[in-house]
């Protein structure tokens, strides 16, 4: 186990610093150069070269890139441009609320996609199957800022069942912070669990042709065994790749339909500084996301090795 | 092999299969609903699209302040929005949209990802090293992530927004490429056109690209799909087009403020994006199976459910289908029965009696698998079934477990074990003889074992099921068991999952787990041919070993010839369904009486004589069906 971890972690905190690199070295895509862009169409040379130096972008690359890894190990994501608050405050205000959906969202997908793939992978063909995986088709296929709009309309705006504007902080309210994310949830895990369910399905069918299954059976062992000990585990094999798949998925969708729900999240923080161009706070959004993601796939990675003997270091 | 003779006919390889498979993949096509309706559903979007101008009711950017925000009536069969636009002009425009954008990110993802994708799978080394690693990066990105950087960077705008999307979608066609360029460029005919002398660039335009040419279609379709969503995403946050385009993101941007008042708005354009995206997936899965020829026709898979089947059993029903159809067997039977000489023993444990096995195809015609068909396994017999691949000698074992694939049904006849009629059993009822009076054992050793369970719990499984011991005294049958079948250290290995197995030893375990509920008959299904002769004889002696010391009978499967003169006591000789002859081994293999079997018997290769071309079994059945004497 501590061995599978340090393995995983050894691909893991590359990872970590290309992206890192890479995020610093976006405001050097900027055509002209970030100040020009703060400054619009009012900007002289002399107003740009003065907000490069109160900014310090002026500064050579190698020593700037020095104090950006400097600030990260300390947690200073440096200073946004338009409202000089640090980087980190910012995020730290709106990381609750984006966390919170994404969990709610993760559960619903994968209890949607874990669910509705073994029971249609188990009886390939039948009716529900096909019932169930056209559902999955169109669940893929619906935009899920939609889906959202369409949630809200009938339980929050027509039917009144629960509120329209949703976030309430866990710390002051449990129950209103429950409330508030059962259509967000709902509304991010509906896609997420439509591509886990084709997934667990396939592979779920594919795990009961293998030959082990008619051996298991020319033995004696009964079919919910096979199917629900020996297929599924060996289905999940797969299932957790696509799980890791769609929790990146799901926080770019959750950035989106922020805007449906009224959330506070790193979505509409992302919307403003991507308009305005702020960059230091777009470099912290898209940091903060990458290790997210990179650490779920670190722990999927971890759990892959645990049902699968195969992926185990020697 | 020379150089000459392999680098044409490897040349014209794939071309000749470029001729027939878009034809194939075409005629496919048109046996599927779904997708044909999908092409039509495109079709009438591009058409849409095309003749916006024509079609719609009113101009893209034309108001109408007198009607705001109202609901469907004449004039406005969609109603208006907020800026009096008529909803349903608007709708009409924002598929044009749709579809420029979509068409063109998907072209910028195919003009980045195509040619990277190539490199790094044919240069391999250092590029594919720091390629993966960029691959790596984007994956650790929400695709809207980068659409957001992109625009952040550059600004709001139809051809930034074209390359953001394209961005996002670049590095799965970039993956999608580099994969099938690694297996292309493995396959022989890539090896010996480098031998031929063709250039690199050659190589990668004449043939790789046009094994390309599938994956990218369907994977196009997909993303074209995904694109159109990330693009009404990003509109509807208003990071997409300029305001006064309209866009299908742009629409329910305005219907979300208006959800309240006016819920109405948010259906035409949602339903617009759901219906495009919907119908690209559909195409892209349609091009995909019929590129495979995955999909079945809705009778096949009805008829499938009754036996539950599963894929692996359903090719090996095709494959037995289409072998028998190449030559249809309508078979004399009464030259067939005359040669079964002794198939009487005195101590039958199993008696399979005038058996019918046949293939119901999708299209309505019954073939004949096997044939009336008579044989019985004395106790403690070893039983050889002999026979060339085709012969039936497989589906007639797997109708004795009550396992033949879906579509492959006994038509007639009995299976009788031990006094008891196996055909026509249930489900439940088939629990009483599976493990417990029948094992059996197939051929490909690893994958015999689920992968990811320890060998122990494979074994104790059944033994817990047959015998109703507690875990504990299951593991220590389990170990026993291991013990016996020659497996060293066995309590330890318990624990050991299938892959630390070899061949060999896998073997020896499925072995185990077949007799762990004493078994009286155990059917070894060809599970020696995926072995090493060394391995094999010793796996034989086990099984001979194991026979003495159980009393169990064996019916061994095989096509080899060595095999069933190693380890049998009677050896019957199966040929297009019909069994020909039953010995026992010595007189089979001395006097034949079937011609067949002589000819057999003639084509094995032995060090006595030698000869310059190994004998060759010509078809004893004609066209016609006729049995040919010789």
């Amino acid at each position: 186990m501590g061995k599978l971890v340090l393995y995983r972690l050894g691909f893991a905190i590359p990872q970590l610093l290309v992206v890192s690199v890479v995020v610093f070295s976006l405001t050097y895509l900027v055509p002209g150069s970030p100040a020009a862009a703060i400054l619009g169409v009012s900007a002289t040379p002399e107003s740009i070269a003065l907000v490069e130096e109160q900014l310090g972008l002026n500064r050579p690359a190698g020593e700037r890139l020095l104090e950006w890894f400097g600030g990260l190990v300390q947690g200073d994501l440096g200073t946004a441009y338009r409202s000089g608050l640090p980087v980190t405050e910012m995020l730290a205000q709106r990381i609750p609320a984006t966390l919170s959906m994404i969990l709610g969202g993760m559960v619903v997908a994968i209890v949607i996609g874990v669910g509705v793939g073994v029971y249609t992978g188990t009886r390939p063909g039948t009716k529900a199957d096909r019932l169930l995986t056209g559902g999955t088709v169109l669940g893929i296929a619906i935009p899920e800022f939609w889906l959202g709009i369409l949630l809200t309309t009938v339980f929050a705006a027509q039917l009144g069942w629960l509120p329209i504007i949703g976030w309430v902080p866990f710390t002051v309210d449990p129950w209103g912070w429950f409330v508030g994310l059962i259509l967000p949830s709902l509304t991010l895990g509906i896609t997420g669990g439509a591509i886990i369910a084709r997934q667990t399905r396939a592979s779920m069918v594919r795990a009961l042709a293998a030959p082990y299954t008619d051996t298991l059976t020319a033995a004696g062992v009964p079919r919910w065994k096979i199917l629900y000990q020996y297929g599924v585990k060996n289905a999940m094999v797969p299932v957790l790749a696509s799980i890791g798949v769609v929790f990146a998925i799901l926080i770019g969708v959750s950035f989106v339909i922020e805007k449906v729900f009224s959330f506070p999240g790193l979505g509409s923080l992302m919307l403003t500084s991507t308009i305005g161009q702020d960059f230091p706070v777009v470099q912290g959004v898209v940091l903060f996301t990458a290790t997210l993601v990179i650490a779920v796939n670190l722990l999927i990675d971890i759990l892959y090795g645990l049902i699968n003997p195969q992926a185990r270091p020697a | 092999m020379t150089t000459s003779t392999v680098g044409p006919a490897a040349a014209s390889a794939p071309a000749a299969r470029q001729a027939s498979g878009p034809a194939q993949a075409w005629r496919r096509l048109r046996h599927q609903p779904v997708t044909l309706a999908a092409v039509i559903t495109i079709a009438i979007i591009i058409v849409i699209a095309a003749a916006a101008p024509l079609i719609a009711p009113y101009d893209a950017g034309e108001t109408d302040f007198t009607s705001v925000l109202a609901g469907p009536s004449a004039d406005h069969l969609l109603g208006t929005d907020d800026f009096g636009h008529d909803i349903l002009s608007q709708l009409i425009y924002a598929a044009r949209t749709a579809l420029i954008v979509g068409v063109g990110s998907v072209l910028v993802a195919m003009l980045i990802g195509v040619p990277m994708g190539l490199i790094l799978g044919y240069k391999g080394g250092w590029y594919d090293r720091l390629g993966s690693r960029v691959m790596d990066i984007a994956d650790a990105m929400p695709g809207i992530m980068i659409g957001f950087v992109v625009i952040a960077i550059l600004g709001r705008g139809t051809l930034i927004l074209i390359f953001a999307i394209g961005l996002i979608f670049s590095m799965n066609f970039a993956r999608m490429v580099r994969a099938i360029t690694l297996t292309e460029r493995k396959k022989l005919y890539v090896e010996s056109a480098h031998v031929t002398g063709l250039r690199n660039r050659q190589i990668v335009f004449g043939q790789v690209l046009p094994n390309l040419v599938g994956p990218l279609a369907v994977q196009g379709a997909v993303f074209l799909g995904n694109a159109i969503k990330v693009e009404a995403a990003l509109s509807f946050l208003g990071l997409g087009l300029p305001d006064d385009q309209p866009s299908w993101g742009g629409m329910l941007r305005t219907a979300a403020e208006h959800q309240v008042d006016h819920p109405w708005m948010a259906l035409p354009p949602g339903i617009a994006i759901v219906i495009t995206v919907l119908a690209l997936n559909l195409l892209g899965d349609g091009i995909n199976d019929a590129l495979s020829g995955a999909r079945t026709s809705r009778k096949q898979r009805k008829r499938a459910l009754h036996q539950a089947p599963t894929l692996a059993e359903v090719e090996e029903a095709k494959r037995a289908v289409s072998s028998v159809v190449t030559t249809p067997v309508a078979v004399a039977p009464a030259l067939a029965q005359a040669l079964v000489t002794t198939d009487k023993h005195p101590d039958t444990v199993l008696a399979v009696r005038d058996i019918h096995i046949v293939a119901d195809r999708p299209d309505g015609e019954v073939v004949p698998l096997v044939s009336s068909l008579d044989l019985t396994v004395g106790r403690g017999e070893v039983m050889g079934l002999l026979g060339e691949s085709g012969s039936g000698k497989s589906m007639l074992a797997k109708s004795i477990l009550g396992l033949l694939p879906a579509g492959v049904r006994v038509e007639s006849g009995s299976v009788e074990l031990a006094g008891e009629e196996l055909v026509g059993r249930t489900e439940r009822q088939w629990r009483e003889i599976r493990g417990k009076k029948l094992g059996v054992v197939f051929q490909n050793p690893q994958a015999n074992l689920s992968p990811v369970h320890t060998v122990g719990r494979q074994l104790i499984d059944p033994l817990r099921i047959h015998h109703g011991m507690s875990k504990a005294v299951a593991r220590d049958q389990a170990a026993d068991l291991l013990d016996m079948v020659g497996v060293k250290d066995a309590a330890k290995r318990l624990d050991d999952y299938p892959h630390q197995f070899s061949g060999g030893m896998a073997q020896r375990v499925a072995i185990a787990i077949a007799l762990a509920g004493d078994p009286d008959v155990l059917i070894l299904d060809e599970a020696t041919s995926a072995l090493d002769v060394t391995t094999q004889s010793q796996v034989l002696d086990l099984v001979l070993d194991l026979r003495e010391k159980l009393g169990m009978a064996v019916i061994n499967i095989t096509h080899d010839l060595g095999v069933a003169a190693e380890a049998c006591d009677r050896v019957a000789i199966m040929y297009h369904g019909q069994l020909l002859e039953v010995n026992d081994v010595f007189s089979l293999f001395d006097e034949p009486h079937h011609p067949y079997t002589k000819a057999l018997l003639a084509s094995h290769p032995t060090a006595d004589h030698k000869v310059d071309r190994l004998p060759t079994i010509a078809d004893f059945v004609t066209a016609d069906g006729e049995w040919i004497a010789r």
